[in-house]
């Protein structure tokens, strides 16, 4: 029997189960992600909703343990429009690549961060804080890449060009689309070092050619829903 | 054949085996006339009921009887995600427009997307009808809210007015008792006062 008291949550996904009850993920501080059955949480008054901090009780035996207990630990937030979009990405993202209990206690305050920063800055910004956290998450998960030296053990020069080899880290190249800048950029990770319009996109096919060996065949839904047009 | 009978009771949402059982010796033993008309009404509901190929409600007819009204607003078009939710709208009766039937919301992880929930339907049905406002009346859940900035980026390029319904404080609720989201909400849509 697992007896786990008010640990820090955030609620990740809910769907629906038998007539009155709800399948719940969970990314806990503790834990890591976890499923949980609601009992009866279709039908509560107070809805327990994704991008809120947490504090959640669980007990039982097996494989689905039940949630006993929640409240909010958070000021409310209403992400809206685009942040609420890149939040649902953020949230099939953590669903796809994390495995259950399987505790990763700097991703918990990296996802918290993001959510806490998404509902307070403008549409630009926000693409580079979902960059920053896409390359911290695949950093968390043991997919890391070297961003002070490049495939031969050569410091990153700001001003060159470089292309990315998979796992294997960036090798200097004339052709090379992304800049040295933006690599560096990537690592002091800082909301407000942020490259330019052109070099946002050079980092989002980065990250996006990071993840798509993880994934494997199967899309990200909500790339194609919100971000094909 | 009791037997039978019992499990195909345990499909109805809430009844498990012995709510089953109850009702089948019910039926049996005191009221069969009655397991006739159950019978009776479960097979032509089964067999006619379909959605209704305006506004994706359930309907014996092919056009539903609030799509084939005429004196409804045509000008109005409310979305929402499940039939019954035009029932708890037709309650109040304060609505006199016409409906959209999303049968869910959009859910990326659980991978129903926009064909799922029919909008190209609604974009048609927006390009063909003289729609002059969408009210977006889904859940007030963060899947909702989802659902409904996609269908109002989707409605964006006609020139139709986009209006959400309001979530706040229920009539006749205390604020004490209310959560602080709702309070948040409540507060941030205030209205002026006269």
């Amino acid at each position: 029997m697992t007896k786990v008291d008010l640990t820090p949550a955030f609620l990740i996904h809910r769907r629906a189960f038998k007539d009155t009850s709800l399948l719940l993920d969970f990314l806990t501080l503790d834990h890591g992600k976890i499923r949980l059955v609601g009992r009866g949480l279709r039908n509560s008054k107070t809805q327990i909703q994704v991008f809120q901090h947490l504090k959640i009780s669980y007990s039982g035996k097996g494989d689905l343990k039940g949630l006993n207990n929640w409240e909010a630990d958070d000021t409310p937030r209403q992400l809206k429009g685009d942040s609420l979009i890149l939040g649902m990405y953020v949230n099939e993202l953590i669903s796809r690549l994390l495995h259950e209990q399987d505790p990763h206690f700097e991703l918990f305050e990296i996802y918290k961060n993001f959510i806490e920063s998404l509902a307070t800055i403008d549409t630009l910004s926000s693409r580079w804080l979902l960059r920053l956290f896409e390359h911290n998450l695949l950093q968390e998960l043991g997919y890391g890449v070297n961003l002070s030296e490049d495939i031969v053990g050569e410091k990153i020069d700001l001003t060159a060009k470089y292309e990315y080899q998979h796992q294997d880290g960036f090798v200097r190249s004339v052709t090379g689309k992304i800049l040295g800048k933006s690599i560096n950029q990537l690592l002091i990770d800082d909301i407000d070092n942020m490259p330019d319009t052109q070099q946002l996109k050079v980092c989002r096919d980065l990250n996006r050619m990071r993840l798509k060996p993880l994934l494997g065949d199967k899309p990200l839904q909500s790339r194609s829903l919100f971000f094909s047009k | 054949m009791i037997e039978t009978l019992n499990k195909a009771f345990c499909a109805l949402p809430g009844v498990g085996n012995k709510t089953a059982q109850r009702f089948v010796y019910h039926l049996l033993e005191r009221n069969r006339e009655g397991g006739f008309e159950l019978a009776k009404a479960l097979v032509d509901a089964m067999e006619h009921v379909k959605h209704c190929s305006s506004c994706r409600t359930l309907s014996e007819k092919n056009i539903c009887n609030i799509c084939a009204n005429d004196v409804r607003d045509n000008s109005q078009l409310c979305i929402v995600e499940t039939p019954t939710d035009i029932h708890a709208i037709e309650q109040s009766g304060v609505y006199k427009g016409k409906y959209f039937v999303l049968s869910g919301y959009l859910s990326p992880i659980d991978g129903i997307g926009a064909a799922e929930l029919g909008l190209d339907e609604l974009e048609q049905k927006l390009k063909d009808q003289n729609v002059e406002e969408v009210i977006l009346a889904t859940n007030a859940t963060v899947e909702g809210e989802v659902t409904a900035h996609y269908i109002s980026n989707m409605v964006k390029q006609f020139d139709i007015k986009i209006t959400r319904i309001a979530h706040g404080i229920p009539i006749g609720g205390e604020l004490e008792y209310a959560d602080i989201n709702t309070i948040a909400h409540a507060l941030s849509g205030r209205k002026s006062y006269n």
